[in-house]
């Protein structure tokens, strides 16, 4: 059990490559050959969803063209990742660049490493002879507020004895559009290579393949269908398909434990469902149901307040006298104003509802953070309908 | 006489310490099978040794025990493996900026390998010496457990801490595990959506205890062990007090009580504090009295204490307001108030007629008592300022109620506006 858990871990990477990657993967490295023939610069852009499988596609991108380089003849590109996060500052991204194309040369602090670079590029003597290759990853977080950092990093690429080849790795579909117009008016906007969200049959395909390394069917089909199924229609995320398998295959450990008969089952339908519930649920009724009496009392007159018509706030005062309408109604003595305010607090503080502020306690905005569903479905377990139809 | 004191304060002694151990409190739960920290338990320990990455986020109201169950899953894990875990703590609201979080991740990484801390090093420095530690203690098979309290702040702005420890245990060579604790139930929901790709979706949920729960926790908490230096006798004789108290109807009630505004656990440990030091000290047994005792010093109102001292014309004065106030006047100064005032001595003509001086200086005393309050900052004459109340209709009535020397008018007064 343990060798399927570290198989469908997110962080193995199978060895036999990526599968439904291919068509994107051919197109990358189709461009850093021509690139590496051709000696000369380019720029490229990764984009897609959390959980695609970018940066895995692009590090084997990478490997594959170090080692055609090698086949062929050719010098091998140097590469070079970079993970925008750990940048303390947006200008630094040049600076380490320039470590890497002159590593036994200190830094100089005379002129900027922007500046020293784009002389480097300008003037066929000073040029470096192997290509680079410089992978950008979350490149959202170089957009500053006059996007300079952005345009003169893909500027670099421009130059005429120019030995960048750039490829950033972002979110955003339009980033290139939208943060770098100046590059269009120049004629070298940059090739766009879009990851899609996986489909059911691709989740359900890659897991399949990492399995292959376990010799006996793990999963039953069916299981692995629901799971597929659900994960693409919610967002498509890799990392989310593989840690609801690995919570399926703990809760089938749990059972075997419980019952103690060692023989080797399939994780069925039902771990699945379980694991998936656990994925997607909400806790929101199941405390809602927990609440003390007279919280619950608070979200009713909220919800009522809001189902009525069709704002989307309301202020202090006017919750207290719904509330107290609703303490009349069920003959349970309201509290004061002040036990109400904390209460409302604490509510807030939970993330059940949002409250403003405002000099005058009575005059506080509240609104309301959860789905009025929730509530609706909570309450219809009681006795009384606290909910008046409208 | 002497004896028994002694014998009643050592109990009291005794019960006072346990209640206020947090590891004692919450060490029943090591026995009860599905709650939340056996599943922590089984997350964290099958984590440490398969030697894989896993991240949980355990949620609920404040003072429900999850911040202990974490402490009691952490010494257990400490004693089964004790070489294999270095545990980092972290809370939301000292460390949410990332440079000093980072920081404070590589001095306790230092203190914990005996490494010297240089306070010199940059941001940049400590996020390496964490990714090198995490490589390091991943080589020797050691976990690193990073424990962020009040989870949620951290969620705040770039949230790049969070999606640096994320993105670190991605790679097969680091061993860490994150535990958020948090009190906001859609805590995951605040992430970023790079972040909450890379946090899996395992969550916890610590709800407040059921009546029979704490019930339960009461028993343990309160029930004297056989095996302590105090008399036998004595022993059996408060146990068996305590049992007839547990099965009383008024204990439900007053239960019941308790847990109508709060039921969390810390709630429960501030009550049953104050049962123990109501103890009778000659009999050294507890009673239902301390019970109610507890309770009542637990829900006091002191607003009602000072209602009861006042007059017959501040209470006047009072009721002219709350009729104001019910006749949705947005605002109301004392001269508005005394046409209130006339115009019910008007209609009812009652002996408590007095001159506009006299009214003024009641006026005056109940903003003394902060019954009263002005509802702007500064201004006109102290006559025409609006002024607001600050006590509940309900404490209003039901001080009239309790007064013995109210006038029935005035109960009519009130009872009026209510039910109209």
């Amino acid at each position: 059990m343990q060798a399927v858990k570290e198989a469908l871990h997110v962080a193995t990477v199978p060895s036999s490559g990526l599968i439904c990657r291919d068509d994107e993967q051919s197109r990358v490295l189709e461009f850093c050959k021509a690139c590496v023939e051709q000696e000369r610069a380019g720029g490229l852009y990764v984009c897609g969803c959390p959980g695609t499988g970018k940066t895995l596609a692009i590090n084997m991108v990478k490997e594959s063209v170090k080692r055609w380089a090698n086949d062929m003849g050719m010098e091998t590109p140097d590469a070079l990742s970079i993970n925008c996060t750990s940048l303390a500052n947006t200008h630094e991204i040049f600076s380490k660049i320039l470590a890497t194309l002159q590593p036994r040369k200190k830094a100089t602090g005379k002129l900027p490493p922007l500046q020293q670079l784009q002389t480097m590029f300008s003037h066929k003597e000073s040029a470096p002879r192997r290509m680079l290759l410089v992978v950008v990853d979350e490149m959202d977080y170089l957009i500053t507020r006059d996007r300079a950092v952005l345009h003169d990093l893909f500027l670099l690429t421009t130059y005429q004895f120019s030995r960048c080849i750039l490829i950033g790795i972002a979110n955003a579909i339009d980033l290139a559009y939208r943060f770098l117009p100046k590059l269009e008016s120049l004629n070298c906007k940059p090739l766009v290579v879009t990851f899609r969200a996986y489909s059911k049959d691709q989740i359900s395909d890659i897991i399949k393949h990492r399995l292959k390394v376990i010799e006996y069917d793990v999963f039953e089909p069916m299981a692995l269908e629901f799971c597929a199924r659900k994960v693409a229609a919610a967002s498509g995320d890799m990392r989310k398909a593989l840690g609801v398998c690995r919570s399926a295959v703990e809760v089938f450990e749990a059972r075997l434990h419980e019952s103690s008969d060692q023989e080797f089952g399939v994780v069925t339908f039902d771990h699945m469902d379980i694991a998936l519930s656990k994925a997607f649920k909400s806790a929101v009724v199941d405390s809602i149901l927990c609440l003390p009496q007279h919280q619950q009392m608070v979200l009713c007159a909220l919800a009522n307040t809001f189902h009525h018509c069709k704002k989307k706030a309301t202020t202090l005062g006017e919750l207290n006298k719904s509330y107290i309408e609703i303490c009349r109604s069920t003959q349970v003595p309201a509290v004061g104003m002040l036990e109400f305010s904390n209460m409302c607090m604490v509510l807030s503080d939970q993330g059940f509802m949002k409250l403003g502020q405002s000099k005058e306690d009575k005059l506080r905005i509240v609104m309301l953070k959860i789905d009025i569903s929730d509530i609706n479905f909570a309450f219809k377990a009681f006795d009384f309908y606290w909910i008046k139809p409208s | 006489m002497a004896a028994a004191a002694s014998v009643a304060s050592q109990a009291q002694a005794l019960l006072r310490g346990r209640i206020c151990d947090q590891g004692f409190v919450h060490s029943a739960l090591r026995s009860s099978p599905d709650t939340n920290y056996s599943k922590l338990k089984y997350l964290v320990g099958s984590s440490v040794s398969e030697a894989c990455n896993n991240s949980v986020l355990l949620l609920g109201p404040r003072g429900c025990g999850k911040a202990a169950v974490v402490e009691m899953v952490l010494d257990d894990l400490k004693k089964e493996h004790p070489d294999a875990i270095s545990v980092i703590r972290l809370n939301g609201m000292l460390h949410s900026d990332d440079n000093c979080a980072m920081k404070e991740i590589a001095r306790q990484l230092c203190l914990e390998h005996q490494l010297s801390f240089s306070k010199m090093a940059s941001s940049d420095d400590n996020t390496e010496f964490m990714i090198d530690m995490l490589r390091e203690c991943g080589l020797a098979h050691k976990t690193i457990i990073f424990v962020l309290e009040e989870f949620d702040l951290f969620a705040q702005g770039k949230q790049r801490l969070l999606y640096s420890l994320l993105d670190a245990m991605q790679s097969l060579t680091s061993q860490a595990i994150v535990i958020g604790v948090s009190c906001r139930l859609d805590a995951d929901q605040l992430l970023e959506k790079r972040v909450r790709s890379r946090f899996s979706h395992r969550k916890l949920i610590f709800l407040p205890s059921s009546v029979d729960s704490l019930q339960r926790l009461m028993e343990h908490l309160l029930m004297l062990p056989k095996d302590s230096h105090l008399p036998t006798k004595y022993v059996m004789e408060y146990n068996a007090r305590v049992t007839s108290i547990f099965s009383d109807k008024k204990f439900k009630g007053i239960l019941n009580s308790l847990t109508d505004s709060d039921a969390t656990t810390s709630h429960i440990l501030r009550f049953l504090f104050r049962v123990v030091s109501y103890m009778d000290m000659d009999s050294g047994l507890l009673s239902m009295q301390s019970f109610m005792n507890a309770l009542s010093s637990m829900q006091r109102q002191p607003k009602m204490d000072s209602l009861q001292d006042l007059s017959i014309l501040e209470l006047y004065i009072l009721v002219c307001m709350h009729r104001l106030e019910d006749k949705e006047h947005s605002s109301y100064n004392f001269t508005t108030i005394m046409k209130e005032y006339k115009s019910v001595q008007d209609a009812y003509r009652t002996s408590d007629n007095y001159s506009h001086n006299i009214c003024f200086r009641a006026f005056e005393h109940l903003l003394d008592r902060e019954l009263i309050s002005f509802a702007d900052k500064k201004g006109k004459a102290l006559e025409y300022r609006p002024v607001k109340l600050l006590i509940s209709s309900q404490e209003l009535a039901q001080s009239l109620k309790l007064n013995t020397i109210c006038p029935a008018v005035l109960q009519k007064l009130l009872d009026r506006e209510r039910y109209m």
